[in-house]
């Protein structure tokens, strides 16, 4: 510790505070990572137009359904959520991954978190931004989305606390809260190191601001570390209630196939799957364009999908249980979802589709070779991203579609506005990422540092 | 009214001339014609009221009439304009209930494409320049001194007003020709009355009695009554038939045949009532006929064969039957019987040239007739021809003048029901635009062009006599228009028997098919086809919207590879026809049935280019031919606005039904104890509100017949949202007719394999011959309302009188109480499904409920403003009210009386009682959700030489 706070400084400019290393080792940690910071490569900017287009493409569609109404999607009776609540769960899935590996990791003391952190953390802060926006877009009146909050209106009515669909407002909100002063906190010390390490009057002025007076004092540390456990704290405790709160969406309602008390767990479990998997399927092609590799290495990589693996595996148990109640319980409507609708149903190619992706395709992860091997890992990965998107829209789509009365039995299609929407919010999802990837140290300098000396001094693995 | 507005008048102190002036400006102004419109004439409230409160419904008696038949009504007037239709219970037809035809008659009042101006040729003209071209001089040049070359074209009509009206045309052109047209009128001198009630046996051949034809209302309730096995012996019902029908559905005993093989059956009926050889069906029929002779009654189609239509009278006369449960009538319709009124006698004189001035009025020939009589071209030829109608149709194209029609709602006349009885027409509405009636222009062929038609209608009546002469006659005559119908006027029973010709039938082709023709259960022979609310009411048997479909059994489409929505090709010798085919459960084989009414292509917005023109392939002289062909169009398909695509009972039970003997034998239903961790609510009524609201839905007797939905739709201002949201799923009905495949299992989409959900469910379903099952599904006003606790800002909340409410204003559209919904009868507004009205269609709006915005849920409200209306009229005059005292508006038009609707705490009242027999039952009962709506299983009197007990 003490070594850190003391910096001896080399290579500063006369009058600015730069607690940059003298050890070479540091010194090359923070080139790597500030280095995206003043340069626009053209790989850069190709994929920002094509983002910005899809972005573009969703605006369009958003503001159609606006000026018409939910009309515009290929949304039903029966089937009254469709795309637009997928996407929503499959978006506040992806946004566990940062908390999870952030908040869980530092409070296990796993130094290797250090190398995805801050890009997990960043993902989950788009993703539920996107996620966020989802159950504000489906409303009807999405004008009256506020009536979901609980505040003193004049009339004196509150919302139905009875109703999962206030607690998911207030704990999507409190999430995304969370997770911003959780990024935001543990950017500081990077946001200092940019300002004194980044030329330009205006680049360093901006850092300057964000960076909040930060000096690198090993007081500022010792607070800065106790604040970042703390909200740790707290974020690990959302990752877990903010998906169960979700998984309320469906498992307080008595519609077969979201009735079931698995969901909770089933869904936090099913958050993180992706989460992570949306972690490899950036970080994997980010470490070769700006050449990270040493950064992120294979080991991390292995490590994060090792952990797929396991996450795989539990997911594999909570859909064995929930079709195993489903047997059990002896109701013909259970056993129409489970074993005849979802599977054989008009979605049944996308169950099995779904089941394969999540369950089959990841056992590969057993096995060295192809854990490291990035094309295998990143190909996984994107599978499982479609397999956790499928896998909500069965739940959703296809058990809505097929219901109690049979008279009600109809199908879903979507509409170009759907598509467009969806493929919108990836691409808007990829446009915050390179404006990221752009102005953001991608990897967390301090922590880097801090986890090297640690492992010199300390002989950490 | 006229006095409110004389003194008005007085009021604005001007003559009455001005204030129609001023009141022509502001209507101009607002933008909106006809708006509040009241007729200047002498209407008279059903229920006397001293005087007009603005905010409270009058409402007033008027007759609708359709191939000439009349059907009373009590019209809701809102200062001045009608908005919904009932059943008039004084009369003969109605007994109170209202047919589709009748509820969505409103909505054809407010049609912004009827016809607004009168024309001549393509130039704007009026009615005083068409009294001028046909004034007699000018007739008498044109049409020869005697009017031989004058022929009048008329819809089939029962009026005796019009009838005088011919005779003096007659009087003064004594060579004129009047000719009466609809494609589905009946034309026998004699037709037949039944009484259903004195039926033990019944058999329907062929014929759609319960849903369709003049006393279609009154023959539902009478066979409603004997339906009921709490209530009194059961009938047996048999049903032969073709294509699958509402009264089919309804039978104990179903039987397909193609038409070609119904005589046979028919005459293997006959046969085995004297003791010979049969199949077993007809073997048992036969047995179970002789075993109630005199007491049985078997039904013809009048679309039948005159062949068949007699061997129906030798069984009924066999059986003794006639002058029991058959009787004969003379004929309301004019000239009924006479050759010399048919279209083809007009046809006739078209192609020879004879017609010099044609005044055609009402109908529409110029589609609704069979194609190869090629009337279009004729009437075009015609130097001299008027159309009066409602719409600027097929007709309206090929005749010189067109004169806006008057909707019944508008106008002054009179009508005789199926069984004479005289009931009157008078108008809610001064004319929206303008438009005239029958009897004004036949006033004008007589040269009396400016008598106005109230004055002339009194008049007939005053000479008629049948209302007391003198000072005495304006009291009948006020008792006339208030009640709406003339007691005791109905025509004796005849002692003849009708004669039936026999004809050759000649096969339209080599092929080894029969076509069937039929109305179209909503929108008739075409009538009605610019009417939003029919095109969108679902087909009772196959629940298609917006088309038309040739609907062939399982069994041929599997034969020839076709599945719903494939374009086919119809062919009848020479002609033929592409439309998409309708798999139907039940269709006979070797047999398609296709439907009159669609493809029009005349001005109506709504109609044009819907469907598929039947009347192509149609022969026009009879409704079913053989020898035709059916092929598959290769690759072309047409999506089917079906609202139901599944009917299997797989995952639950949501329709029951026992056997007679099951019911007998049943046991109350002991309902298990339910195991819950919270504390047993109270039990209702609870002693919070004065009345807990609920409804008992009779499956045995519903029919499926669909006027409930028409009913809703109007009162509670359910929007129309088009083929392309129907396709969606997107459909608005808040009361919906579920069907559900009974019978065995079979191709096409229905599978069926009844699963047994605890001891409660007992099925009576037939295990031999496949039917259908009806289940009127609207809010089950649940008391543990699973929507209401899934809403986040408590849009749907439970009243303290156990109505499942429904807040449009709080609703924010998550539409998390649908997906909750196990019934799944919550309608989202998916986009405003309002804009675009028409100023005219907004009239016909229901004021006393909430048009709904874009974004909000709405559904069923068991008719609360009805019930709110009802407890404030109590509260006004210091008096408490039974629960029975209001009626839904389904409950109101229901023909069978198969919804009752009341007071829980109201234990005296049939709705109560009915849900407390051993038949009643919840739908997903085992979902815990305690619905408010309950039903009662159909019990099935299956003949136990067909159906032996299990």
């Amino acid at each position: 510790m003490s070594a850190y706070g003391a910096a001896v400084v080399v290579d500063r400019a006369p009058g600015s505070r730069d607690v940059a290393p003298v050890d070479p080792g540091d010194l090359a940690i923070v080139q790597r990572v500030l280095a995206p910071l003043e340069e626009t490569p053209r790989f850069w900017l190709v994929l920002f137009a094509i983002c910005a287009l899809g972005t573009a493409l969703g605006l369009f569609a958003v503001g159609y359904t606006l000026w018409l109404g939910i009309g515009a999607w290929g949304n039903n009776i029966p089937v009254a959520w469709a795309f637009d609540i997928v996407n929503f769960v499959w978006w506040i899935g992806i946004g566990h991954a940062g908390t999870f590996i952030s908040a869980f990791l530092l409070l296990l003391n796993q130094p290797w978190r250090a190398a995805f952190n801050r890009m997990a953390e960043a993902m989950t802060l788009f993703a539920v931004a996107i996620a966020g926006a989802f159950p504000l877009l489906h409303l009807g009146r999405p004008w009256f989305f506020y009536w979901l909050m609980p505040y003193p209106a004049t009339m004196g009515v509150w919302p139905n606390f009875k109703s999962a669909l206030p607690w998911d407002a207030a704990a999507v909100g409190t999430y995304f809260l969370v997770s911003v002063m959780f990024f935001y906190l543990g950017l500081i010390p990077d946001l200092a190191t940019s300002r004194d390490r980044l030329t330009g009057r205006t680049r360093r002025r901006v850092y300057g601001v964000f960076a909040l007076g930060w000096s690198g004092t090993s007081s500022q540390w010792r607070r800065h570390r106790a604040a970042l456990k703390i909200i740790a704290g707290i974020a690990a405790a959302l990752v877990v209630s903010v998906h169960s709160i979700v998984s309320f969406d469906f498992a307080i309602a008595q519609l077969s196939g979201w009735h079931s008390t698995i969901l909770p767990p089933y869904f936090v479990l099913g958050a993180i799957y992706s989460g992570f998997a949306m972690v490899l399927a950036l970080a994997i092609p980010v470490r070769g364009w700006y050449g990270m590799q040493t950064i992120i290495t294979i080991d991390h990589l292995e490590r994060l999908a090792k952990l797929l693996l396991t996450v795989c595996l539990l997911l594999t148990y909570c859909y064995t249980a929930e079709f195993s109640t489903a047997a059990y319980s002896n109701d013909p409507l259970e056993h129409a979802t489970y074993f005849a609708h979802w599977p054989a149903g008009p979605f049944g190619w996308l169950f099995w589709t779904m089941l394969v992706l999540n369950v089959v395709v990841p056992q590969v992860l057993w096995f060295r070779r192809y854990r490291r091997n990035l094309n295998v890992l990143a190909g996984v990965a994107i599978g499982v991203l479609v397999g956790m998107w499928l896998e909500r829209f069965i739940i959703i789509v296809s058990s809505l579609a097929q219901g109690a009365l049979p008279s009600t039995w109809h199908g879903f299609v979507p509409t170009w506005v759907d598509w467009g929407i969806l493929v919108g919010s990836l691409s808007f999802f990829g446009l915050c990422f390179l404006l990221f990837l752009r102005f953001v140290p991608a990897a967390s300098m301090g922590e880097l540092r801090r986890h090297r000396i640690e492992k010199i001094y300390d002989g950490w693995p | 009214m006229s006095v409110t507005r004389e003194e008005m008048v007085q009021r604005l102190g001007g003559s009455r001339r001005s204030f129609m002036k001023l009141l022509g400006a502001s209507l101009a102004l607002a933008g909106v014609e006809g708006c509040t419109r009241m007729p200047a004439s002498n209407i008279l409230p059903y229920v006397n009221q001293p005087e007009l409160t603005p905010g409270l419904p009058q409402f007033y008696a008027t007759s609708m009439v359709l191939d000439g038949y009349a059907t009373g009504l009590l019209v809701e007037s809102h200062e001045g304009r009608p908005t919904k239709v009932e059943g008039n219970p004084d009369h003969p037809a109605s007994l109170g209930a209202a047919g589709v035809f009748e509820q969505a008659s409103v909505l054809q009042l407010y049609d912004p494409h009827r016809a607004r101006r009168v024309r001549r040729g393509n130039q704007t003209s009026s009615w005083s320049e068409l009294a001028a071209a046909l004034r007699q001089e000018a007739l008498r040049q044109q049409a020869g001194s005697t009017g031989a070359g004058l022929f009048l074209l008329l819809e089939p009509t029962s009026s005796p007003l019009e009838s005088e009206l011919i005779d003096r045309l007659l009087e003064l052109y004594p060579a004129a020709h009047v000719h009466f047209y609809a494609p589905l009128a009946t034309s026998g001198a004699l037709v037949p009355l039944y009484d259903f009630r004195e039926a033990d046996v019944a058999l329907a051949v062929d014929s759609d009695f319960l849903a369709s034809g003049p006393f279609h209302l009154r023959y539902a309730r009478e066979f409603a009554e004997r339906r009921r096995p709490e209530a009194g012996a059961m009938n047996r019902f048999y049903a032969i038939e073709s294509s699958v029908s509402v009264t089919g559905n309804a039978a104990d005993h179903r039987l397909a045949l193609a038409p070609s093989a119904i005589v046979p059956a028919l005459e293997q009926l006959l046969a085995a009532l004297q003791d010979r050889e049969s199949t077993k069906w007809i073997g048992a029929l036969a047995k179970d006929l002789r075993a109630h002779a005199r007491r049985s009654v078997v039904v013809a189609s009048p679309y039948l064969p005159e062949r068949a239509q007699a061997l129906a009278l030798q069984i009924n006369q066999a059986l003794g039957n006639v002058g029991r449960t058959v009787w004969f009538t003379r004929s309301p319709l004019v000239g009924a019987g006479d050759a010399r009124h048919s279209l083809a006698s007009l046809v006739d004189a078209l192609r020879a040239g004879e017609v010099r001035t044609l005044v055609c009025a009402g109908g529409n020939p110029g589609y609704a007739t069979a194609a190869s009589l090629g009337i279009g071209p004729l009437i075009k030829r015609v130097p001299q021809s008027v159309y009066v109608g409602l719409y600027e149709n097929e007709t309206a194209r090929d005749c010189g003048w067109m004169v806006p029609a008057a909707h019944f709602l508008e106008s002054w006349g009179d009508a005789r029901a199926y069984d004479g009885t005289l009931s009157v027409v008078q108008p809610l509405v001064e004319p929206i635009f303008g438009a005239r009636t029958v009897v004004e222009l036949l006033s004008l062929l007589i040269g009396e062009p400016d008598v106005h038609p109230y004055d002339r209608l009194r008049d007939a009546w005053r000479t008629r006599g049948a209302l007391a002469g003198g000072a005495g006659f304006d009291e009948g005559w006020k008792e006339v228009l208030r009640r709406g119908v003339l007691d005791g006027s109905a025509f004796p029973r005849e002692q003849a028997a009708p004669e039936f010709a026999s004809e050759e039938r000649p096969a339209a082709g080599s092929g080894a098919l029969d076509i069937v023709f039929r109305p179209h259960p909503r929108v008739h022979d075409g009538a009605f086809a610019n009417n939003g609310w029919l095109q969108e009411l679902p087909d009772p048997i196959t629940t298609l919207t917006w088309d038309n479909a040739a609907e062939i059994s399982p069994a041929d489409a599997q034969r020839l590879d076709i599945d719903d929505g494939d374009l086919v090709e119809l062919r009848a010798g020479q002609r033929s026809l592409r439309m998409p085919a309708l798999v139907v459960r039940g269709h006979a084989d070797a047999a398609v049935t296709v439907h009159f009414g669609y493809g029009r292509d005349g001005e109506e917005a709504v109609a044009r280019g819907v469907g598929a023109n039947v009347y192509a392939l149609w022969p026009g002289d009879r409704f079913s031919i053989s020898g035709a062909r059916l092929s598959r169009v290769p690759g072309a398909r047409r999506d089917l606005a079906l609202t139901q695509f599944h009917r299997t009972l797989e995952v639950s039970t949501p329709v029951r039904a026992l056997t007679l003997e099951q019911f007998q034998n049943l046991q109350p239903e002991r309902r298990p104890k339910t195991l819950t961790l919270y504390q047993p609510t109270a039990p209702l009524p609870d002693g919070t509100a004065p009345h807990q609201w609920a409804m008992t839905i009779d499956l045995g007797a519903c029919i499926g017949c669909g006027a409930c939905m028409v009913a809703c739709q109007a009162e509670n201002n359910v929007p129309v949202v088009g083929r392309e949201e129907v396709l969606r799923g997107r459909e608005m009905h808040w009361l919906r007719i579920d069907w559900y495949a009974i019978g065995p299992p079979e191709g096409g989409h229905y599978r069926n394999s009844v699963v047994s959900k605890g001891a409660s469910v007992v099925s009576g379903f037939s295990r031999t011959e496949p039917m259908a099952m009806a289940q009127p599904m609207l809010c089950q006003h649940c008391e543990k309302a699973p929507c209401e606790y899934a809403c986040p800002v408590e849009a749907t909340v439970h009243s303290s009188d156990g109505l499942n409410e429904m807040i449009y204003n709080r609703c924010v559209g998550t539409r998390f109480c649908s997906n909750n919904c196990p019934y799944k009868v919550r309608r989202f507004n998916w986009i405003d499904y309002n804009a675009g009205l028409s100023e005219t269609e907004q009239l016909a709006r229901n004021p006393d409920v909430t048009v709904r915005e874009r974004g909000v849920m709405e559904k069923c409200t068991f008719c609360v403003q009805r019930i709110r209306q009802t407890e404030i009229a109590a509260r006004v005059e210091h008096r408490s009210f039974a629960g029975s005292e209001v009626r839904t508006a389904c409950q109101q038009a229901c023909p069978t009386q198969a919804i009752a609707f009341g007071s829980l705490d109201d234990a005296q009242s049939p709705m109560v009682a009915a849900r407390t027999t051993k038949r009643a039952y919840a739908v997903l009962d085992d979902l815990g959700t305690e619905p408010r709506v309950r039903y009662l299983a159909r019990v099935r009197n299956a003949n136990p030489d067909l159906e032996p007990s299990a």
